[in-house]
């Protein structure tokens, strides 16, 4: 016979053997169906707000291009060719301190100052809906104002009041409802206010050396190409080489935001890819117990004049019809996924997601699912391809012994590989995916010798009294024990949870426990040169204990480094943040009391050769940098050239004063620029903060305060909700667990009908049954849950130590929900099957035995 | 003997290693004419199930020659022996050994379909007519008496006109009346297409049925007659 006929006919076979129904299958349907919506679903998600970004790319951005400049406005030149290439909206931003007009409260606020043009792209949404000049335009010497409702909560403020801002009162006449490009204009601990130009002019906020962001955003002819807006921003940087302007384009409208979706989905691919990997061990418990129950059938196939590839073939196809009836449900889940995200993100974040289907995403999936079922399903498929057709025969029954054959060992392997390869290659960070395949894999091997360890210690335990005891423990070690497949089934997505729990864990009582600890009170931003004397006298009146830092700053950004741009130099992955976007840049004549040099030697104080830098030592690492070598920074328009004089350790994590580079003072010699000061108080109370705060604001308007504990408690709720996602989607992984592990225990159940059946006719009581039971699946619960706290808290500490590189703990919490969850899950889940096992009448199983 | 249908010349086979090792079949050998009717008989343990194996090829011998329809088995691989198996040889289990998911109809057809028969349908309807089944086709096993079930195996293992029939304990499993009547049917069909029939029964009335007794004990062939001068021996 041809192989397509033979193909045929083995089709025909298999979809006969279906009519038996499909029970026995469903942990199987479950557990694919459960990966593949996770996988499909979550990268469809990440798809979608791509789709999102790169369709809305004009309206997140404010424009077909953004050019944004710090620290200053841009010069006439500038501001005629930006005018050249289209039509232009100017606005500012900065952080600022809002106060109400009696000076009793004040809030941090992100402020915007916005021309008439804005927003070019989209819609300003505020209530009530106002024109702008009707929202913003000055009325009896106020202008107006827009804020968000958080802070109209904060201070108390209702539409129609008044607030005041540096020497400026402004009128609230509107909420902001919707902001079209907030998007673009990155992260904001504080509230929104937004105002017009004129009426920032007013407040007397921008000053020399202010920290503020002012930025021009172009609406270019019509039929622009995304070629001819490169073009346009090849011709910028010819045109001012020195402008030292940030240029984004409607293609990247939200860079950091696409890069952290990715980062994100990818993470959660993995995760899913784990729901997905335990899955296939349920499917491989399910195909052995099917194939077990079919080995009659199989043999009897085999004396008709089957092939052993035939009936390969037969059972092979079954399995992969109802691998792709899993697979078909699991991605119309997670196609659905885009559109029910795009309704749930919409109430917390502004995130633009376009429901929609995703090929690609959801073929991905289907791929991993269908590798998975391969995988998991090739051996015990081999297996059944060499029952012997002469067990017919024999009274001895089909039990399989041995492992399978060498192709299918083989065969397994390679489609192991084969899904090892795709979650790399699919994914953005390989050497993350790469740790991420090897952990698992290495995960499954121990996990074996986990549980053949504990069958081991069973074996050699002591002689027990307790008979219940002794039938738990006998249970664990005797041939046809559960301990595997517990073990196995729990153990991964156990550790899982562990693993992330820890590290969140860990994370939170960094930022919340001791990094709040060790932070500053406060940061204060833009002091004036002038103001800085008063300002020191004004700490040093309402906070006497407190500890005042302070040190001149400036914003540039890394333009050269050895005379190579920075666009093309080679960098390390961890030290690219450094070359992206403006940095915070000081000067000091003398080396900080706080800095440890590494290399080199620090300049004199009277030091007035050419400027020098000094870089910080783990960062000019990974930017390849050595002594001697030249950084070009762009600071107020102007490229400046510096040389590596030594290199410094910086402790980030004390959230104190700290620069990636501090220069020579000669460097800046003449550049406007303002103070940032500290305040460490770890006497002071909340109240002593507010007071603090207050007075500061009152006597210094333009000074703007950010108290580190309010900034850490936005940080710690955003990595709050990050881990509640990461959880939710680890949770994935451990509900396969918990239906594979039900799973492999119901198809333990056959054998354990036959035990408890003779053991109740030679006098155990079901009472006595159950205890042993509950015992049995306890004491494997436990065995289960201890490697998982290990091996979790291991990778957790692996990943907070060396990795994040803070302080790793062993959180007791998670470890006794672990403990406790694991005893749940096993004794609950086995017990509720063993019920139904007891109740089993005796004697028909009597008759077969 | 010439063109015999079942030709052993001084098979062996041992199962087991070591200290567990069995001579199971030692030095038989057995020349069984095209359309003889033989019964094997002997105790449990005589090599009777493993003498049926190996004839229908599932099992490979240690040492001898075996020919099955003019055809060595030796040296031939699995897919080969398979292949001659399902065109050649027809088994009967004392089980049944259907397919539950298969009708009676679906049954039959197998061993012509795997054969890649043209018409297999067809012809496994007439064999089931054959057997007086004619109204069972669309009928799952577990809807069939013992004896049917017997009857529609039976019209597998003769459906693709096989040159040797093979029946381990046929009725077995069945009562005394069913057993006889399925006995009837299957010497009636052997005798009616020429087929060499090999039974393995513990029945004695059903080994008097055959033409030629063999008798078996601890894996030879101790005995080998007409059943009249066996029951004197």
């Amino acid at each position: 016979m041809s192989p397509f006929r033979s193909f045929r006919l083995a089709v025909r076979f298999a979809l006969r053997e279906m009519r038996g129904g499909l029970s026995g299958f469903f942990v199987f349907l479950a557990c694919i169906a459960l990966g593949v919506a996770a996988i499909g679903g979550v990268n469809s998600v990440a798809r979608s707000i791509a789709a999102g970004v790169a369709d809305q790319g004009q309206v997140l951005l404010g424009g077909d291009m953004r050019f944004e400049l710090n620290q200053r406005e841009a010069t006439p030149q500038e501001r005629v060719f930006l005018s050249g290439l289209g039509l232009v909206s100017e606005s500012a931003g900065m952080r600022s301190m809002a106060r109400l007009p009696d000076g009793s409260d004040q809030a941090l606020v992100e402020l915007k100052a916005v021309d008439g043009a804005y927003p070019l792209y989209g819609a300003l949404e505020t209530d009530p809906a106002l024109p702008k000049v009707a929202l913003f335009a000055s009325r009896d010497g106020v202008f107006g104002a827009a804020a968000q409702d958080l802070l109209l909560e904060r201070l108390g403020l209702k539409l129609g009041d008044r607030l005041k801002l540096g020497d400026a009162e402004y009128e609230l006449r509107a909420r902001i409802v919707s902001e079209p490009d907030s998007l673009s204009d990155g992260f904001g601990f504080a509230p929104r206010l937004m105002v017009s130009l004129d009426g920032l002019k007013a407040s007397g906020l921008v000053q020399p050396g202010s920290l503020v962001e002012h930025v021009y955003k172009l609406r270019l002819p019509v039929a622009t190409s995304d070629a001819g807006i490169e073009a346009a921003k090849q011709s910028a940087a010819e045109q001012f080489p020195e402008a030292g302007w940030s240029v984004r384009t409607r293609a990247a409208a939200a860079p950091a935001l696409s890069a952290n979706i990715e980062r994100f989905s990818q993470f959660l691919t993995l995760v899913g890819l784990t729901a997905l990997v335990v899955g296939g061990v349920g499917v491989a418990n399910a195909v052995r117990a099917y194939l077990d129950g079919k080995r009659a059938v199989i043999a009897t196939f085999k004396s008709l004049g089957a092939s052993g590839g035939f009936v390969f073939a037969v059972y092979l196809t079954q399995i992969l019809l109802i691998a792709g009836m899993a697979i078909v449900a699991g991605l119309a889940l997670g196609a659905l996924m885009p559109f029910a995200a795009d309704r749930a993100l919409r109430s917390l974040v502004p995130l633009p997601a376009e429901g929609g289907i995703y090929p690609g995403a959801l073929a991905l999936a289907a791929l991993f699912g269908l590798l998975v079922t391969l995988a998991f399903a090739i051996l015990p498929l081999g297996r059944a391809r060499d029952v012997a057709a002469a067990a017919l025969f024999r009274e001895a029954g089909f039990e399989s012994r041995g492992l399978p054959g060498l192709r299918y060992l083989a065969g397994a392997a390679a489609i192991a590989l084969a899904l090892a390869a795709l979650a790399v290659l699919t994914a953005e960070d390989r050497r993350l995916a790469t740790i991420f395949v090897v952990a698992a894999l290495s995960s499954f091997v121990v996990l074996r010798v986990v549980a053949f360890v504990v069958q081991w210690l069973a074996r050699r335990a002591p002689r027990i009294r307790s008979t219940v005891l002794r039938l738990a423990v006998g249970n664990i070690h005797r041939p046809g024990a559960l301990t595997a497949s517990v073990v196995l089934s729990l153990g991964l997505g156990l550790t899982l949870l562990v693993t992330l729990a820890q590290i969140d864990g860990n994370l939170r009582r960094e930022i919340s426990g001791s990094l709040s600890e060790r932070a500053p009170n406060f940061f204060f931003v833009d002091i004036q040169g002038a103001e800085v004397d008063a300002f020191s006298a004004l700490i040093a009146r309402e906070a006497p204990q407190g500890v005042l830092a302070k040190v001149p700053m400036l914003r540039g950004r890394i333009m050269a480094l050895n005379g190579v741009p920075a666009e093309k130099a080679k960098v390390a992955a961890d030290g690219a943040w450094v070359l992206r976007g403006d940095r915070g840049l000081t000067y000091d004549a003398q080396k900080p009391a706080n800095a440890t040099l590494t290399q080199g030697t620090w300049w004199p104080a009277d030091y007035a050769g050419e400027p020098l830098v000094s870089f910080s030592a783990e960062e000019g690492e990974a930017l390849g940098l050595k002594l001697g070598d030249t950084v070009t920074v762009n600071v107020l328009g102007r490229n400046v050239t510096a040389k590596v004089a030594n290199f410094r350790q910086v402790q980030w994590e004390t959230m104190g004063i700290n620069f990636v580079m501090v220069f020579s003072p000669n460097t800046f010699a003449g550049a406007p620029h303002a103070w940032l000061a500290t305040l460490a108080d770890k006497a002071s109370t909340t109240a002593d903060d507010a007071r603090l705060l207050n007075a500061v604001t009152r006597a210094f308007p333009t000074v703007t305060a950010v108290r580190v504990k309010d900034a850490l408690d936005v940080v710690n709720r955003l990595i709050g909700q990050l881990g509640t996602a990461i959880r939710a989607a680890a949770a994935v992984a451990l509900v396969s667990s918990v239906l594979v592990l039900a799973g492999a225990l119901a198809a333990g159940n056959r054998a354990r009908i036959r035990d408890a059946v003779v053991l109740k006719t030679l006098g155990a009581t079901r009472r006595t049954l159950m205890a042993a039971f509950a015992l049995e699946y306890a004491l494997l619960g436990l065995a289960t849950a201890v490697f998982a706290l290990a091996a979790g808290s291991a990778a957790a500490w692996f990943v907070t130590a060396r990795v994040m590189k803070l302080p790793a703990h062993v959180e007791p919490e998670v470890a006794l929900a672990t403990l406790v969850a694991a005893l749940i899950v096993t004794v609950g889940v086995g017990l509720a099957g063993t019920w139904r096992v007891l109740g089993h009448k005796a004697a028909p199983v009597l008759r077969e035995l | 003997m010439k063109d015999a249908a079942i030709a052993l010349h001084d098979v062996s086979l041992t199962l087991g290693e070591g200290a567990s090792a069995v001579k199971v079949l030692d030095s038989v050998s057995l020349e069984v004419a095209a359309g003889e009717a033989v019964g094997i008989v002997g105790p449990s343990g005589s090599g009777k199930s493993t003498l049926l194996m190996v004839l229908a090829g599932l099992e490979r011998i240690d040492s001898g020659t075996i020919r099955i329809a003019g055809q060595s088995l030796v040296g031939k691989s699995e897919d080969w022996i398979a292949s001659f198996r399902g065109r050649n040889i027809g088994i009967v289990f004392q089980s049944f050994h259907l397919i539950p998911n298969m009708t009676a109809l679906e049954n039959v057809a197998v061993p012509l379909e795997l054969a890649g028969h043209a018409d297999p349908f067809g012809l496994a309807a007439a064999e089931l007519s054959a057997v007086g089944l004619a109204g069972r086709l669309t009928h799952y096993p577990g809807e069939l008496s013992g004896g049917e079930q017997q009857r529609v195996a039976i019209a597998r293992a003769l459906a693709p006109a096989p040159h040797i029939l093979i029946a381990d304990e046929p009725t077995g499993n069945l009562d005394q009346a069913t057993g006889a009547q399925v006995a009837d049917l299957l010497f009636a069909k052997a005798a009616e297409r020429g087929t060499t029939l090999v039974l393995v029964t513990h029945d004695p009335a059903l080994a008097a049925r055959c033409g030629r007794q063999v008798a078996m004990r601890s894996g030879r062939i101790v005995e080998d007659a007409a059943p009249a001068r066996l029951a004197s021996a």
